[in-house]
């Protein structure tokens, strides 16, 4: 491996071993948590809360009492996993040369992926477990390879059917899914227009309206809470005058019967999440559009564009990495929030991060603490897939900063 | 048909004037180029022809249409920038299309149409690279192309040259001045370089301060220079401008005595002459010139040699002077020097408002 650091930036022998062993010290103290509760999620109370870390690795007792991969099963994950990886990176280009339609490029390609990630998960649970069988039995009967196919690691599902099915956990996502693409969808929608509409325009009051924004950001989320409280209390008896007006009224009691009461329901924290959210969207925006070349309006609307063509067809795309970021950030903070979801929520709505501490707060015996971890690791699990399919965005979002024309 | 008419155009911000009661006529076909140093008002005026500005008085007519007010889409003009404003996230090919796909073109003319923009400034085989992986002057021409791709009525040119090295800005110059000679649109070409609106231009406007100084073509602007202002920023180098006093029929500053004079000059006045029109010789007896021929004695204070030419400077009081001498000319720095002024290539300018004293 050739170092290719200019000179001013190569470290010596003694600063590089430092920053490397600070590295991996780094990785393992926040890293090894949650690769330690993805583990002992999968494992019988008696593995998972083991003194010996190697049985909770290997989880003896849940091999014997539940299932267990073989040595045989691992390898086949890995080999699967390694075409599923492969294949698309060696025909991905040809394929969408020669085999898709020239109409519809973008909607095609899309479709493509969707189904290529739709096999690949099927083949996965439904075409791996019957090979793996297949293979395992077959092994069996020969004399030595057998030792192959014989149980190694174990692993059960049942904290996991546990929580997903007979604690119903699929509310909670459901409802966490609500308040998040909520919150997102309209943090962006008036983030950009707000932020594109501050980087273009020279006024005065463009800078006050900023630090206005700033100075919310700073408020501390309880004090919006509390602000916000009696209005969704009493959200009933202070919008009734509205459903009673001639016209208005009639396209609100399109959407509700009645005025709504609004404490409990997941559009109260939609509102609270997206005002604290929504001064640090437009300033994150702002600096994205900031760098696309007021040039590019320019060309745009010189070549056919009106305003708002311009800025769909040109701004947005130019800087959507930027869109995406912020949507990512939008995303976290709402999906990980605790506090105003747990104050403002009622128990049918609840989201998944506060709906985890009842698992702590039950007379807590061994198997509710391994299904609170297995709850925990499901919490995880989208956001990884989400920084998994937008990571080039995301770190374009992040470094590039200048958007070259 | 694509007459461009100004009438009395002002641009203000707040108290600061941009362009100040600009009015030019502007024929169909025409090459005119806009000159003038940084912060003249020039591009500002072409943005308000393109449609990007408001004017804050006057009218523009495109045609026989007043377009004050109109959409720069509804404008049927095309602009090419000084940073190109292409968009990155198109190929080339889909970014000269652009104009069509939002004008909603039949789409079936789209291809034809590109390719053949694009071989006018010969993109040919980079139609399915990306902006970022072009050169400066291929990006340039991208732009040039993406412009001529509509056929719109008017190009405007927004220095579009500035960004490219220098050998570069030669062959692209030349390009230009093709394509709108075989594309036979009105152009209006914006730049702060006075060799580009020599070669380029029909007719030539010299703005200053938000003000039109000279309009004319190239050869009336660097001949007859309306005043010192266009006098001192035509030309590589610039006229020598001088400002003495007449007395006893000789025009007399320091170092320099210039008789001959014609007749009706005011008693200030500066005289401007350009460096190609004038002799040099080195006068024999140094300490006494009275005998000498010449104009203007002083010490030299510097010497270039420019390979076809050799400029010979001096400084009288505040003002350099330049002339330009034989390749094999040398002088030391220092050496006392004379400058022949023959009557022809005397120019007179009024010293109160620097305009031009035609005698």
């Amino acid at each position: 491996m050739t170092d290719d650091t200019p000179k001013v930036f190569q470290q010596t022998p003694l600063l590089k071993a430092g920053t490397y062993g600070f590295l991996v010290l780094w990785a393992l103290i926040a890293a090894f948590p949650l690769v330690w509760i993805f583990i002992m999620s999968f494992k019988l109370p008696v593995d998972a809360f083991a003194q010996n870390p190697l049985v909770v690795i290997m989880g003896k007792n849940t091999a014997t009492a539940a299932d267990a991969f073989s040595l045989l099963d691992l390898i086949l994950v890995g080999i699967f996993t390694y075409y599923a990886y492969k294949i698309p990176r060696k025909f991905y280009r040809t394929t969408v040369d020669y085999f898709l339609p020239i109409e519809h490029r973008k909607l095609n390609i899309f479709a493509l992926c969707f189904v290529y990630g739709l096999l690949v998960v099927a083949s996965f649970f439904y075409l791996l477990p019957f090979v793996s069988q297949l293979v395992n039995a077959l092994f069996d009967e020969l004399p030595l390879l057998s030792l192959l196919s014989k149980p190694l690691i174990g692993y059960t599902l049942e904290h996991y059917y546990a929580v997903w099915v007979e604690n119903t956990f699929y509310v909670q996502f459901k409802n966490s899914l609500t308040v998040t693409f909520g919150v997102v969808i309209i943090s962006l929608t008036v983030g950009t227009l707000a932020a594109y509409a501050l980087s273009r325009t020279t006024s005065s009051i463009a800078l006050w309206l900023l630090v206005i924004a700033l100075i919310f950001r700073a408020l501390p989320h309880s004090v919006l809470v509390t602000g916000y409280l009696p209005f969704f209390v009493d959200s009933k008896e202070i919008l009734t005058p509205l459903w009673n007006l001639p016209l208005i009224g009639s396209i609100f009691s399109f959407f509700a019967e009645e005025p709504p009461t609004l404490y409990g329901q997941p559009l109260a924290v939609i509102a609270v999440l997206v005002a604290i959210n929504q001064p640090f969207t437009i300033w994150m925006l702002r600096s994205f559009f900031m760098n696309v070349p007021k040039e590019l309006d320019e060309a745009a609307r010189v070549d056919g564009c009106t305003h708002f063509q311009a800025f769909r067809k040109v701004i947005l795309p130019v800087m959507w990495p930027g869109l995406i970021t912020t949507g990512l950030f939008s995303f976290l903070l709402a999906y990980n929030d605790y506090l105003v979801t747990s104050l403002l929520l009622d128990s049918q709505n609840e989201t998944m991060v506060p709906a985890i501490t009842a698992y702590f707060n039950r007379e807590t015996t061994a198997t509710d603490q391994v299904e609170a971890i297995a709850a925990a690791t499901s919490i995880t699990a989208p956001l990884f897939i989400l920084v998994m399919i937008f990571q080039k965005q995301i770190v374009s979002g992040l470094t590039q900063g200048a958007v070259k024309g | 048909m694509a007459q461009i008419q100004l009438k009395n155009i002002c641009k203000r911000w707040g108290s600061t004037t941009g362009v100040k009661d600009f009015s030019l006529d502007i024929a169909d076909r025409e090459f005119i180029v806009f000159l003038g140093p940084s912060g003249c008002g020039k591009t500002t005026t072409m943005r308000m022809i393109a449609g990007l500005e408001d004017p804050t008085e006057g009218e523009i007519y495109i045609g026989d249409t007043c377009v004050n007010g109109l959409e720069p889409k509804d404008r049927d003009i095309a602009m090419v920038f000084q940073s190109y404003g292409l968009y990155p996230n198109l190929t080339v090919y889909e970014n000269i299309r652009f104009p069509l796909k939002i004008r909603k073109v039949a789409a079936e003319t789209h291809d034809s149409r590109v390719r053949k923009a694009a071989d006018m400034v010969e993109l040919g085989p980079l139609l399915d690279r990306y902006p970022k992986e072009l050169s400066g002057g291929q990006r340039q021409r991208v732009a040039l192309a993406r412009a001529i791709v509509r056929e719109p009525n008017v190009f405007l040119m927004d220095e579009p040259l500035s960004n490219l090295d220098a050998k570069l800005r030669v062959s692209t110059r030349a390009q230009i001045k093709h394509l709108q000679h075989s594309l036979q649109t009105t152009t209006i070409y914006v730049t702060h370089d006075q060799i580009e609106a020599m070669t380029l231009a029909d007719r030539v406007v010299v703005m200053s301060m938000g003000e039109l100084q000279q309009l004319g073509t190239p050869t009336e602007i660097y001949d007859t220079p309306a005043n010192t202002f266009v006098a001192g920023f035509i030309g590589s180098p610039a006229m020598n401008l001088l400002d003495g006093k007449i007395i006893d029929g000789k025009f007399v500053t320091e170092h320099t005595q210039i008789d001959q004079l014609p007749s009706g000059l005011p008693d200030a006045v500066t005289i401007g002459f350009r460096a190609e029109d004038i002799q040099v010789t080195i006068p024999t007896d140094q300490h006494d010139t009275a005998n000498s021929e010449g104009h203007i004695f002083a010490p030299v204070y510097s010497v270039e040699m420019l390979g076809d030419s050799t400029l010979i400077s001096i400084k009288v009081g505040q003002a350099l002077l330049i002339a330009k001498a034989e390749k094999t000319f040398r002088a030391e720095i220092g050496q006392t020097v004379s400058f022949i002024v023959p009557p022809e290539a005397r120019h007179w300018f009024s010293k109160e408002n620097g305009a031009r004293i035609s005698v």
